[in-house]
């Protein structure tokens, strides 16, 4: 009979739940945000992702949990680093990763592994999110578009600002700085991810990288991101599939092994 | 103003004028960090030395070699090595000053090998007795690595000679900076600024022919806007001319401001004195180095940059003292709180800024309002 075991990811501001039939096959997945109460936010993430795999919770043999908040999580008997599922879950959808980079809400991470999975080394950012997600969506709010608009407008802009993007909250006034400058839009959104870039560019180059480099997290959708990251590096970067699940995807993995699954 | 546009092509084309200067007279260019780096031993071997500085744009290359909490501009100047820019350098040579400099060049030499490279063992205590004859050791220590490294012997007359032309070019700075003294200073800080970061990388003797024109061509010459209220600057190194550019354009009819005087390792501190007269070149040299104006790693037991600076103050009438530093510059930091609090009791305001690679005009253009603001409104009261 067929091992379900899952993996909840307890992020900064969504959580996200992946089940997986022995350890191999992905048979569902589901995020909410976490707002205020996180674990009834990680109970309403689990029974999505068992209704749509038609299961019962007594039928997961085993619930592994990561993420900022995961000592809140729901239904899980342990749990595993960010650094530690972001790598397994990487190497199973991307055997040659041996980079990934994980850019989230409210972090940046960057961790090296061997093709097991297995984590050399890893940097994260510096205390602030000043290089993550919810920059990026204060940074569309100061520019008045959608945060999915923000990545394609940059694509757009040729040109570059200097921007000092050491914090979150002063890079948001240099926005507004730029704004009075009559900057276009399309060149603002560009320093906005020039400097994201910079910032993650210099973790990576702390940790050093290696082929194949591997983007994961939800800022990975982000087309302008990905871009520049190209352009820093100057390597080929790919992106996951549903790269927000990546993290919660290794936690099922780990969680799989925990259950004796071979 | 031709005159000073001279001095921000050299400023602002300095890589150009460097490759040039090397192919013109075959010489050798010398990149150095730190202003305590004697630069005559260098000119008489007929040596360019070129202040390495930043280019003030973010980059993503030199975290892993530097520190999170050191100060911006070290890394600023470590980008330049490793993205490429200061290719041409034949050499690259360090005075000892402050920790955070010191790794700039230690990832530099390690990372971008260059021909020749020199740590030289500036002392820190200044202001033992001692300081003179153990400085004098080092820089003949130097003087015969130039040597070995040129293949030239730097005779005494060379280094004389060269000694003449440094204080000749500091004299004429001084000469400079005296004419800010006036109730409408015929040059701005910005400008100020641009001629004495050129002062820093072109042949000395091209940079007194152009300051003896500008000189010649100030008296008649009135800017076209009030001098305002006088400002000094005072802080660790400072080549933002984006930010003084910023401060001298504001509104003139409400906000009008000028900076009179500086005290900067990029500016006055650069060349504030000569090098005295001595029998011995080398002890010459070497007391100069050690009475110059101190950075504040070496101003201990004695803080003497102090009285220094309240001279500059009162001699340049400054109203106000915009008190910056880089980023994490502990140095300054320290100085900071007993530069202020002497400023104030003089009845000077200062407004205390911090310098990052970038500078964010907006916030500080609110800053720096609000402070001329509550300096005019002292004047009303």
């Amino acid at each position: 009979m067929a091992v379900i075991t899952a993996g909840i990811d307890m992020g900064a501001k969504t959580i996200k739940v992946v089940l997986l039939e022995d350890g191999q096959k992905v048979r569902a997945r589901a995020m909410e945000l976490g707002g205020t109460d996180t674990r009834a936010a990680g109970e309403r993430a689990f029974n999505a992702a068992l209704f749509q795999a038609g299961l019962r919770m007594a039928e997961v043999a085993h619930v592994t949990a990561t993420g900022a908040g995961r000592a809140s999580a729901p239904f899980a008997k342990d749990s595993v680093t960010e650094v530690g599922a972001g790598a397994r879950g990487a190497i199973f959808l991307h055997p040659a990763a041996r980079t990934v980079i994980d850019v989230g809400a409210e972090e940046g991470k960057t961790l090296r592994c061997d093709g097991r999975g297995k984590v050399i080394d890893f940097a994260v950012n510096e205390k602030c999110a000043a290089g993550a997600g919810s920059f990026m969506e204060s940074m569309a709010r100061a520019l008045e578009v959608k945060l999915e608009e923000l990545g394609p407008l940059a694509l757009k802009s040729g040109n570059t600002i200097p921007m000092n993007a050491q914090c979150a909250v002063f890079a948001e006034s240099e926005v507004v700085t730029l704004v009075h400058q009559k900057h276009t839009k399309e060149d603002i959104a560009k320093a906005v991810h020039d400097a994201i870039a910079d910032r993650i560019t210099s973790m990576v180059r702390k940790v050093g990288f290696e082929n194949d480099v591997v983007l994961i997290g939800g800022v990975s959708k982000n087309p302008a991101f990905v871009e520049t990251m190209r352009r820093n590096l100057q390597t080929a970067v790919n992106v996951l599939p549903d790269p927000e699940y990546v993290g919660a995807l290794g936690a099922a993995i780990v969680a799989a092994e925990n259950a004796g699954v071979k | 103003m031709k005159e000073i546009d001279v001095f921000r092509q050299w400023n602002r084309k300095r890589h150009e004028y460097a490759t040039a200067w090397q192919k013109r007279t075959g010489g050798k260019v010398m990149g150095y960090f730190c202003t305590y780096v004697p630069e005559e031993i260098l000119h008489a071997a007929g040596v360019l030395p070129v202040r390495v500085l930043g280019s003030h744009e973010p980059q993503n290359v030199t975290e892993p070699h530097i520190f999170a909490m050191f100060c911006p501009f070290c890394r600023d100047c470590l980008a330049q090595g490793l993205k490429g820019r200061y290719k041409y350098l034949d050499g690259l040579m360090i005075a000892q000053s402050c920790l955070h400099i010191r790794q700039a060049y230690t990832s530099w030499i390690k990372h971008v090998p260059v021909g020749f490279s020199y740590y030289l063992c500036m002392p820190h205590k200044v202001q033992s007795r001692r300081a003179y004859p153990y400085l004098r050791g080092e820089l003949e220590a130097f003087r015969k690595a130039v040597e070995g490294w040129t293949g030239k012997q730097i005779s005494d007359k060379a280094l004389r000679e060269a000694i003449a032309v440094y204080n000749e070019n500091r004299r004429l700075m001084r000469e400079l900076y005296d004419t800010r003294k006036q109730a409408e200073p015929p040059v701005s800080g910005e400008e100020v600024m641009e001629i004495s970061l050129a002062q820093q990388m072109v042949d000395k003797r091209e940079h007194n022919e152009a300051l003896r024109k500008l000189l010649a061509a100030l008296p008649r010459r009135k800017r076209d806007r009030p001098a305002g209220t006088r400002l000094m600057i005072i802080g660790s190194e400072d080549d933002d001319i984006d930010f003084l550019h910023m401060v001298e354009s504001l509104n003139k009819e409400q906000y009008p401001a000028t900076f009179v005087v500086d005290e900067h390792c990029t500016g006055s501190r650069y060349f504030w004195n000569d090098v005295p007269e001595d029998k011995d070149a080398l002890m010459a040299l070497s007391r100069r180095y050690i009475e110059r104006p101190p950075c504040p790693t070496k101003d201990w037991e004695e803080r003497k940059r102090i009285p220094h600076i309240m001279k500059l103050a009162r001699d340049f009438g400054a109203q106000g003292a915009i008190v910056m530093q880089q980023k994490f510059c502990d140095p300054h930091e320290l100085d900071t709180v007993a530069i202020r609090k002497e400023l104030e009791k003089q009845g000077i305001k200062t407004l205390f800024l911090e310098f990052d690679v970038t500078v964010p005009i907006g916030q500080f253009r609110i800053r720096v309002e609000a402070f001329l603001e509550t300096l005019k409104q002292e004047d009303l009261f």
